[in-house]
């Protein structure tokens, strides 16, 4: 299903959407973030300070409460998440392909029950990037492309007063589908400007990883480079760039009492952070990745490496947040080429 | 296991035994399940136990997988949970979740050698591996098993491994000599090259301080062992067991579903992150 929706239309097309949910980035304190629309949607962001991600996988998951009265047996009760059905309106490419590699990793040999409920409610409405959204976009050294559907459930392409708007699943063609009459038919010299846009995106200059396909092996071959602790000697182990990552998926999780006698609390799931010391720390002390550049490499070599030999895709999608929200300079483009650079 | 893979079954304590006292104290406890039939494990997988209001950690499965009514943990006092469980009574309820990882591949290992080495608390990961071998004794030729501690004092499973001494050849030590003990005084590894044993048809098993491990592995090699007749079982901390919180991974691998059993053939091909 493919149509076209004049840019006046766009809210129209939002209140048909009267049984969804539904999300866009808005401008608050100065960022970009996704937050409920209230009916108007413009779609004139930059990229989101924070990807989606959080529609699935919240910071913060309560699995279940338990109860305990002293002398007898705990009672637990499984909290199941309220998931309403979310359209989230203007994602761009690389964090649909970011919700492709969270899939892959919570569907993986055992079923996430927690991030399914959530995942299966949300429709992603992505948006082409024309330009690059900032400095440090890389989607394309990273297997990916600024007009790429994938992860997507509708993709639109901006075509200067309209939107040239096309489903790709089931899900995005009931989206359309509840559009109804705000939508009209694409003409010839729509699909030929469609065509136009997407080869000029594709042209635009981006960041590059040098001999991308050679990374994964090379990387292997960098396991005990001294340049890793060089390179993380600025880090401060803040750990922003993995919170702000479209597909770190790393979590914690921890006992949260709410009362002591009778025993009450939540067991909860926290994000968690490969660039914290005790993310690793075994209760003996011992830590397998003991200082910032073996976090450094576990972050890099996660997506550039492991990840590939696992599931035959890159992890990193290219979206240059951990780059530009750093506040020390670590630069993970940089940080590849460096390590790979005199790898035979 | 059920839809939701985060929820533990109640299990209740049925028995506890006090292996080993002191500051780093070690009690073995066996759980049944407060409702219906515990699940089928094998020999290496390890099971998340829960104490709610304290957490989870992750305990090799100690207890044979013949053994259907119960399972069994050897549990070290270190950390938050564990020193909490070491609070607990006969007959409180806990949590549990699994089974987790890989398994030893026993069966492959019929009609060979069996060459067990354990030190400290590491007998427990390895201890299912021995009792189910020995409970099919004919099976198997030879079986030793090379095991080590700190002290006397400090051996665990003192009366079972005394208990196995007619079906298997025991070999135990101290790192120091002490009054009154009669067998091997030094380290495990120095036990494993005095006593020589024969590579020929045999598989070497061992778990311990990683410290021992590397030690063992080496005076096997020079013992003739290649690196497919050795194997151990590593780990890592964990939090899910499911290879989704991210943080056990040796290289590619999440230890708690690719691991915790390896080859040295196919762990030497990993980076030493553990």
């Amino acid at each position: 299903m493919e149509k076209i929706l004049a840019k006046n239309k766009l809210d129209d097309w939002v209140a048909a959407l009267s049984d969804w949910q539904v999300s866009a980035p808005i401008m608050e304190d100065d960022i970009w973030s996704y937050k409920a629309s209230k009916g108007k949607v413009q779609l004139e962001h930059s990229n989101t300070v924070q990807p989606p991600k959080g529609f699935s996988f919240p910071q913060r998951e309560v699995f279940f409460s338990f109860e305990q009265i002293k002398g007898q047996p705990p009672r637990l009760t499984p909290i199941q998440p309220k998931a309403a059905r979310h359209a989230v309106f203007g994602v761009r490419p690389c964090d649909g392909a970011g919700a492709v590699r969270m899939d892959t990793v919570f569907n993986d040999q055992f079923q996430d029950n927690y991030y399914q409920a959530r995942r299966s409610n949300v429709a992603y409405v992505g948006l082409a990037c024309n330009k690059p959204q900032g400095i440090n976009c890389f989607c394309q050294s990273v297997g990916g492309s600024p007009v790429s559907s994938q992860g997507m459930d509708v993709l639109m392409t901006d075509l200067g007063d309209r939107y040239y708007v096309a489903a790709v699943t089931e899900t995005g063609k009931a989206l359309m589908t509840a559009g109804g009459k705000v939508f009209g038919e694409p003409s010839a010299d729509d699909k030929k400007k469609l065509k136009q846009t997407h080869a000029d995106a594709l042209a635009q200059p981006q960041r590059a990883i040098n001999n991308v396909d050679a990374v994964p092996a090379k990387l292997k071959a960098s396991f005990d480079s001294p340049l890793w602790e060089e390179l993380a000697r600025a880090c401060i182990g803040c750990g922003a760039c993995t919170f702000l990552c479209p597909t770190c998926h790393c979590f914690d999780i921890n006992d949260e009492n709410t009362s002591s006698s009778p025993l009450r609390g939540n067991r909860v799931r926290t994000w968690d952070n490969c660039q914290f010391p005790d993310f690793t720390m075994h209760t003996s002390g011992h830590n397998p990745r003991e200082n910032q550049g073996a976090r450094l490499r576990q972050r890099v070599n996660h997506k550039f490496q492991y990840f590939h030999e696992n599931f035959g895709m890159s992890q990193c999608t290219g979206c240059g947040r951990c780059i530009t929200e750093c506040s020390v300079g670590v630069d993970i483009v940089n940080v590849v080429n460096k390590v790979t650079e005199h790898v035979g | 296991m059920s839809d939701n893979i985060y929820l533990p079954e109640l299990a209740r304590i049925t028995h506890i035994k006090e292996e080993i006292g002191g500051e780093r104290s070690i009690k073995t406890y066996r759980v049944e399940p407060v409702e219906g039939a515990a699940f089928e494990h094998e020999c290496g997988q390890c099971a998340m136990l829960s104490l709610f209001g304290r957490g989870e950690m992750m305990i090799s499965i100690a207890s044979s997988p013949l053994i259907k009514e119960y399972k069994q943990f050897s549990i070290m006092r270190v950390g938050r949970v564990s020193a909490a469980f070491h609070e607990l009574e006969v007959g409180e309820v806990v949590g549990i979740r699994g089974p987790y990882g890989n398994s030893f591949p026993l069966d492959d290992w019929r009609g060979k050698n069996l060459v067990f080495i354990g030190g400290g608390v590491g007998l427990a990961p390895i201890w299912p591996l021995i009792t189910t071998a020995l409970a099919q004794r004919a099976d198997f030729n030879n079986i030793t098993v090379f095991y080590g501690a700190r002290s006397a004092s400090d051996l665990m499973y003192k009366a079972e491994l005394d208990h196995m001494r007619s079906n298997a050849d025991i070999q135990l030590s101290v790192d120091k000599a002490e009054p009154g003990w009669k067998e091997f005084c030094g380290f495990v590894p120095a036990n494993v090259l005095d006593k020589k044993p024969s590579p020929d048809n045999t598989i070497a098993i061992t778990c311990g301080p990683p410290i021992m491990i590397k030690f063992v592995i080496q005076n096997l090699q020079k013992l003739g062992f290649a690196d497919e007749q050795i194997y151990t079982t590593i780990e890592n901390k964990m939090k899910c067991g499911l290879g989704k919180c991210g943080r056990c991974n040796v290289g590619k691998d999440y230890v708690c579903t690719k691991g915790p059993v390896y080859s040295w053939a196919q762990l030497k091909e990993l980076p030493e992150e553990y």
